[in-house]
């Protein structure tokens, strides 16, 4: 059963694509499991009795007199506090930017950060940084939000004789270890990958006050396999620059480098530049076929997707290179066999990069050294050195080898070791052999680590140094060889910590003339900059620019065939199924676990949050059941046993999962961090191996999984909330049948009724195309169109048109050719807006807040599908649903466009939500922000769990973050998308204040500048020469659900591929 | 009839005056209060009779007699010049007052530094004791006063009780009428019986039901309203003193009103640009101004800037400026050490200083002054004042009351939303002086055609719920 798509196009789900009744019971409903009374059943609050006829009397009685008390209270005095001298650069009520990097180990965007007196709230990406060109990662987005974390220290610690942790003085520590460590003191500093060039020079410094200090660099994923085969074959321990922008034919093999391999914001932004669709009359774009083992957010972007067991990949990567190798003449190497089904395949990829040379690339995440070097060898034979594989600028974010934490461990183990220094790094959490290095830990003298909050590891030292929030540091950082990249602090450090470059100076020791400045790390830097690149950019510039290039010395990197030396060592293929260890684009290698918001981002492909669920794969059973391993069901809890470790892990059903291999995400059960984080999901790392060479293996063979054992405590999976009825009810027969099976049957009995209006069936939602169609799907689409606007032309406002004419109207475009479905926009969104975090248990009941959504759709072959994402945010209708049937009139519409809602009149009847066929309506069913003047409402939020009580954002520290331009919304309202009207009159303002036009630049959305592929266009539809007037020009635009005339101001552009023939498998 | 004619007198008088003011003819009295308030008030005590940053003024003239006027004049334009020629009467001013240094003027014309001086004169000779809002005349008449509506309450209840009283003879009299008919009436109610009868009873209910409503309605919409809330502050600070007399533009202070949705407190700093050199006030002498400098760290004694002073303690704090304040108490009393009643006055000035300057949350003396917030929107609201005070040239009087009169600030408009939507009914838009206007291209084609006289905030969206609400 290869090509569903007779009966069924897209699809967002096996019960969707199966019908399943428990899914079209959701989907019939718009708040499932919502009503008022089972919240009061499920709450505690008001649970304790049957709330009879006395009880709402007695709460009647209790409301008047506390309203009438409440009435006769005299106003509050509140204060008005001015400064006591107003710092000149800063006026309050006005945002101040600031150029910053966000530098997370290896991770790295150059950004902008958004203070308003003094407080940074939004992080916006930095467009002069020719790494990121203005685009962000939903990690940065989110990273203002671990500025404010409660979890933080808030001074240095030691244990104390009790083996707890006391809050001490920074004298103390540094006495402690300046007592300590001698010149000739054997130090390991263990570290994640440093982009700072001046932080590795305080390294040397350190190193040359006590030269028996080893640096240890390792990645929580590691690419170290990458660096080895580079220096292998071109004698430079390097990530090559890919430019993904440059290649016309790309093939990805278990690298998700747009979602989160090595620089995913990089990659995608260079990406999207060969996927736009930029003259629909002369279409062309970039061919992408992927080869994983579980489906990536690359994989979901592909053209063409081949699905391999993850042990395959040797065998893979041999093939590919003895047939290219074979049309450019190379030796050939001796590969492991493949399934007949895999070599046609790949076969024809290799077909498809010789018909590309010089522009193509391969990228591999495979962490085997002979894998990558096979990689090198081939886009050597195929000529992209230089073009699409940069050997100069190239990327210096993975700089880390695991195999040399192991050789620490050893000799922390036998005693030579004398003090141990965690540099920013969380080796007992991150490691396969993190517990056996924790045991390690103890066995030396002293173990300081920088950490920000205590965790696995830092929870074993004998003392902390607390580091500040990047937010709050100086530094620089060399993402890209050539291309630098300031750090600069926002704010002053929020407690009493010490940026970790400054604990070293300081414990080099000695008279330190910097310890005379309040900075000293900032005196260094400065100083550093003078001598070596004064003459390049002038201070102030360079931190006001936050970048600046320069040609850095020639690498040195030239092609050694010296295949043949390790080819034997290719990843050989294992028996019995397997499972794929994979990041999350949200929470990494588990650095961002405490981070609400990105806990409760749903993950693109799975759609899950707060948790991570083991991808199982779903087989079609010939009629209309999708089945999984052992019949188990999204949310299930099974046994997964690796070895002889067993974990109870929940489950989802994942289309496009290799069949008998599994996939789990990294980064989840942290267990010592703070109350978002920890205990969320299972940690997997021990689970991992390591190679020959010592490198971890993200795979394991030989995985059991049990049948259920029992159901997840509130599942949350998106994936079915707020659907727009891709399933509906046959108005004759009234049995529920799938969208265009409805219209196939009334094409069967020659009836034309496709599309009527209101109707459910062949609604507008996604419209897609290949690349050798697009003139005649132009043509049918216009036709489409225009039979929609012909079916209804009648206007609810009649008027209207002319009032938008009159001055701007608001309007947006989404191109999802380059939506690759990252998330950023949807962390941006809910920073900007004040968008609360519901925690899980308000999630799994389709109470999650986010105004926007991406809505991940499948299509064409079950078994492998292709996938395409939709980002769905109010449309702004001008015949607006919503509008008419607000009691209160609380939502209604502006003169330029804008759907508006009035939260103060807003009564939470929740019609609008009701009659919204986009579904982006949100209702404040608790007190989320704890905006409530009664503290009363704010009980029992139950977030994580019935104990979890308190609000996310109920802490005056994490309530530094709110955006003061946007009103924090409580219980009984609802909310949604504003088109951030906030930025609008920013804008419009500005241009007031400069006597001039409205320029495209003045309004950008959030989500429009939180996207590293230009996705998003906002603007001003009567604006001609504006940027949205030329992309709304384009043939390729579709309005969703335009049959039902709500005559929205969102244009999509339609999803075009370019899949080429039987590469699938 | 009377009142209006004398309002014309004064309008005419008024104009009359600011025609010859404003023509280089004669000089007069008041040009010279314009030049004096605008340009010396801030240095030279209003009173020509003491001393301030500057001497005082009255008298000059006589003082300078025996130099030619063009001596005095130059003095006036450029006083370091004169000091620098060794001028003898400059050299003994400059021993007297110097380190200050008087502001240069060179633009002044003769006619000018003339009225300036016949006003000081003027100012100089006049009785002592006219009240402070006399020095503006030309200011609006007081209004009558309104009769107090307690009177109509009052007339009311009489005239009812008359009404009660005449029924009542009434039917007393229609009683005895029928006695004397001997027809027989049914027995004349009770008043009592009349109270509790069901008509009255259920008027009252009634009456109750709509007048209680009609209250919680009121109240419940102004629930949070503080229109003339006028609480006492830190510091007994008087915009009539700042902004009337001594003339200082609003947004000299509240500089973020024009780039900012804040109008903001001014920093300490901001105050420190003047009272550097006013470091004692004419009202309440040391006790007010030292809350400045007790709040930033100035030492008036050593006019410098106390360092580290945020790490001081409370004592230290004391000690610096009791010193000022007992220094000044002995200089005003001529003494040589602190009396009795000297240290009173030093205590009570501290404990009232320390007081302002601290509270629950704030228990250093030194730091920011916490003022009492007067203006406050609710937290759904959002205004801008750059959009009001520079984009639509709104005059700050128009919402804030004329804040150059009062002595303690207080809330002049309701801050309600229909108030504020009013206002946008109303405000014309500065439409063809902005070019970010030229949007509206339909309006102006119809300026154009004459269709249309004027845009107001309303046409271009001015009441739509998310101008405000977001």
């Amino acid at each position: 059963m290869k090509d569903q798509t007779s009966y069924s196009d897209i699809w967002i789900g096996s019960e969707d694509l199966g019908r399943d009744e428990k899914f079209i019971d959701q989907a019939s409903r718009e708040m499932p499991d919502a009503s008022v009374a089972s919240m009061l059943a499920q709450g505690a609050s008001f649970a304790s009795a049957n709330t009879g006829r006395r009880d709402f009397l007695k709460y009647l009685g209790f409301s008047v007199s506390a309203a009438t008390i409440a009435a006769s209270c005299e106003i509050p005095l509140k204060r008005a506090i001015p400064y006591v001298t107003k710092p000149d650069d800063l006026v309050p009520g006005v945002a101040n930017y600031y150029a910053t990097s966000f530098v997370q180990g290896g991770d790295y965007c150059s950004v902008l950060v958004k203070t308003r007196e003094g407080r940074p709230i939004k992080v916006e990406g930095n467009q002069l940084s020719p790494v990121n060109g203005g685009g962000t990662s939903a990690r940065a987005q989110a990273a203002v939000l671990g500025l404010y974390d409660t979890n933080r220290l808030r001074g240095p610690q030691m244990k104390n004789d009790g083996g707890h942790f006391e809050t001490t003085t920074w004298k103390q520590l540094d006495d402690l270890v300046s007592t300590t460590l001698k010149p000739e003191s054997r130090i390991a500093i263990l570290s994640h990958s440093m982009l700072s060039p001046t932080e590795k020079q305080v390294v040397k410094d350190f190193q040359a006050k006590y030269p028996n200090t080893t640096v240890t660099v390792y990645d929580p994923v590691s690419s170290a396999a990458i660096l080895r085969a580079n220096e292998l074959m071109y004698g430079v321990a390097m990530v090559p620059g890919y430019q993904f922008d440059k290649a016309k034919v790309i093939v990805g093999i278990q690298a998700d480098f747009l979602g989160t391999w090595i620089s995913p914001v990089q990659f995608a932004h260079k990406y999207a530049a060969g996927r736009k669709i930029a003259d629909p009359k002369a279409p062309k774009m970039s061919r992408h076929i992927q080869i994983e083992s579980y489906m990536s957010l690359t994989g979901t972007n592909a053209d063409n997707r081949i699905r391999i067991k993850p042990s395959e990949t040797g065998a893979v990567l041999g093939r590919l290179y003895n047939k290219i190798a074979a049309a450019k003449g190379g030796s050939a190497v001796n590969a492991p066999a493949l399934s007949a089904t895999l070599t046609e395949a790949i076969d024809k990829t290799a077909d498809e990069l010789l018909k590309a040379p010089g522009e193509s690339l391969l990228v591999c995440g495979s962490n085997n050294i002979a894998d990558q070097s096979v990689v090198c060898a081939i886009n050597h034979l195929l000529g992209n050195e230089g073009k699409t594989v940069d050997l100069e600028n190239y990327s210096l974010q993975r700089q880390g080898d695991e195999s040399k934490v192991n050789a620490l461990m050893t000799a922390m183990n036998s005693g030579q070791v004398d003090a141990l220094i965690i540099y920013g790094s969380n080796p007992v959490y991150e490691l396969p052999f993190g517990t056996a290095f924790g045991e390690a830990i103890a066995k030396v003298g002293l173990t300081i680590s920088t950490s920000m909050d205590i965790d696995e590891t830092s929870s074993l030292c004998r003392a902390i140094a607390p580091s500040n929030h990047f937010l709050e540091s100086w530094g620089d950082a060399e993402a890209i060889r050539g291309h630098i990249s300031m750090v600069q602090p926002t704010i002053a450090p929020l407690f009493d910590t010490r940026q970790r470059e400054a604990s070293l100076l300081k414990w080099i020791g000695g008279e330190n003339p910097l310890f005379s400045s309040d900075q000293p790390y900032y005196e260094y830097l400065k100083a550093r900059w003078a001598a070596t690149a004064g003459s390049v950019a002038s201070w102030n510039e360079l931190l006001h620019d936050g970048v600046f290039s320069y040609t850095p010395a020639s690498s040195g990197a030239t092609y050694k065939d010296n295949l043949a030396s390790v080819a034997a060592k290719l990843t050989q293929p294992g028996s019995g199924t397997e499972i794929t260890f994979m990041e999350t684009v949200a929470i990494g290698a588990g650095q961002n676990a405490n981070n609400p918001w990105l806990q409760e981002m749903p993950d693109p492909v799975t759609r899950c949050a707060w948790g991570n669920y083991l991808a199982l794969p779903v087989h079609f059973d010939g009629t209309r059941k999708f089945i999984a391993h052992e019949n188990l069901e999204d949310g299930d809890l099974a046994d997964v046993t690796v070895g002889e470790q067993t974990l109870r892990v929940p489950v989802i059903k994942q289309f496009g999962q290799t069949p008998d291999s599994f996939a789990l995400a990294v980064g989840y059960g942290r267990t010592v961090t703070g109350r978002a984080g920890a205990g969320v999901g299972v940690n997997v790392n021990p689970w991992m191996k390591t190679d020959a060479d010592g490198l971890v293996q993200y795979y394991a063979s030989g995985v059991t999984v049990t049948g259920k054992k029992g159901e997840e405590d509130y599942f949350s999976c998106v994936q079915y909330h707020h659907t727009m009825g891709v399933t509906g009810e046959d108005s004759q027969s009234k049995e529920v049948i799938n969208a265009d099976e409805a219209a196939t049957v009334y094409m069967t009995y020659g009836l034309v009724r496709q599309g009527f209006q209101g109707s459910l069936v062949n609604r507008t939602i996604i419209r897609k195309s290949h690349l050798d169609h697009v003139e005649e799907f132009v043509k049918d689409l216009q036709d489409e169109r225009h039979h929609h606007q012909q079916l209804n032309t009648k206007q609810i406002y009649p008027g209207h048109d002319e009032t938008y004419a009159r001055g701007h109207h608001w309007g947006m475009h989404v191109d999802l050719n380059a939506c690759i479905g990252c998330g950023a926009c949807t962390v941006a969104c809910m920073a900007e807006n004040n968008v609360p975090v519901v925690g899980k248990r308000e999630m799994s009941r389709h109470h999650e807040m986010a105004w926007l959504r991406i809505d991940r759709y499948f299509y064409g072959d079950v078994d492998n599908p292709s996938a395409v994402y939709q980002p769905l945010m109010c449309q702004h209708c001008n015949n607006a649903p919503c509008e008419n049937v607000c009691p209160v009139n609380a939502t209604n519409h502006s003169s330029e466009g804008l759907n508006q809602m009035a939260y103060n009149r807003c009564v939470g009847t929740r019609y609008c939500a009701n009659n919204c066929p986009y579904k982006v309506r949100r209702f404040n069913w608790l007190d989320y922000n704890a905006a409530d003047l009664w503290p009363i409402n704010e009980a029992d939020l139950g977030l994580k769990s019935q104990d979890d009580t308190i609000p996310y954002g109920a802490d005056n520290l994490t309530r530094m973050v709110l955006n003061p331009d946007v009103t924090v919304r409580s219980r009984g309202v609802i909310e949604k998308c504003s088109f951030c009207v906030q930025r609008i009159q920013e804008g419009k303002l500005r241009a007031k204040t400069e006597q001039r036009l409205l320029r495209d630049a003045d309004v950008k959305t959030a989500c429009q500048t939180a996207c590293p592929t230009g996705a998003i266009t906002f603007g001003d539809m009567n604006n001609e020469e504006g940027d949205l007037s030329k992309k709304l020009a384009s043939p390729l635009n579709y309005i969703v659900l335009e049959e039902v005339n709500t005559r929205s101001a969102v244009n999509y552009q339609a999803r075009i591929i370019n899949k080429a023939e039987g590469v699938d498998a | 009839m009377h009142h209006n004619s004398l309002k014309y007198c004064i309008l005419l008088a008024l104009i009359s005056i600011l025609f010859v003011g404003s023509s280089s003819a004669a000089p007069t009295a008041e040009a010279g209060k314009t030049i004096f308030q605008n340009q010396c008030a801030a240095c030279h005590n209003k009173n020509m009779k003491d001393n301030l940053t500057g001497p005082a003024l009255g008298g000059a003239e006589a003082r300078w007699a025996a130099y030619p006027k063009e001596d005095l004049y130059n003095w006036i334009r450029n006083s370091q010049a004169m000091i620098a020629a060794g001028h003898p009467k400059a050299t003994e001013l400059w021993n007297q007052f110097k380190p200050t240094v008087m502001n240069s003027f060179p633009a002044f014309t003769d006619d000018d530094i003339a009225s300036t001086l016949l006003y000081i004169n003027a100012q100089f000779t006049k009785p002592a004791g006219g009240p402070v809002a006399s020095a503006q005349p030309g200011g609006v008449p007081a209004e009558p006063a309104k009769p107090s509506k307690y009177i109509y309450y009052f007339l009311f209840v009489i005239l009812a009780v008359v009404v009660a009283v005449l029924s009542r003879v009434i039917g007393n009299l229609r009683h005895l009428v029928a006695q004397e008919d001997g027809v027989t009436l049914p027995p004349q109610k009770t008043l009592l019986q009349t109270l509790t009868s069901k008509g009255v009873v259920g008027f009252l209910i009634f009456a109750l039901v709509v007048l209680g409503g009609y209250t919680t309605v009121n109240n419940g919409i102004a629930f949070g309203r503080q229109q003339g809330y006028a609480p006492e502050q830190p510091i007994k600070f008087s915009h009539a003193t700042h902004a009337g007399i001594q003339g200082i533009d609003c947004q000299y202070c509240h500089d973020s009103a024009r780039r900012s949705k804040h109008a903001s407190i001014p920093g300490a700093n901001t105050c420190m640009n003047c009272h550097k050199a006013i470091e004692k006030g004419t009202l309440y002498g040391t006790q007010e101004l030292t809350k400045i400098f007790a709040s930033i760290g100035y030492d008036p004694s050593t006019d410098k800037y106390v360092e580290n002073y945020d790490k001081l303690s409370n004592d230290e704090i004391k000690a610096i400026y009791s010193k000022w304040i007992a220094d000044n108490y002995m200089k005003d009393n001529e003494l040589t050490a602190l009396d009795q009643k000297g240290e009173r006055t030093v205590n009570e000035q501290w404990t009232e200083i320390s007081s302002s300057l601290t509270n629950d949350l704030k228990e250093s003396v030194a730091g920011p002054i916490e003022w009492t917030r007067i203006h406050m929107l609710p937290d759904h609201v959002y205004f801008n004042h750059s959009q009001h005070v520079n984009i639509g040239k709104i005059d700050c009087n128009q919402c804030h009351g004329k804040v150059q009169e009062m002595d303690l600030m207080y809330q002049y408009a309701p801050l309600s939303m229909g108030w504020c939507i009013n206002c946008h009914r109303e405000t014309e838009v500065k439409f063809t002086s902005n070019e970010y206007y030229n949007t509206y291209k339909q309006y102006h084609d119809a300026i154009a055609k004459g269709q249309k006289t004027k845009v107001t905030v309303e046409d271009i969206g001015g009441l739509e719920c998310q101008k405000c609400h977001y």
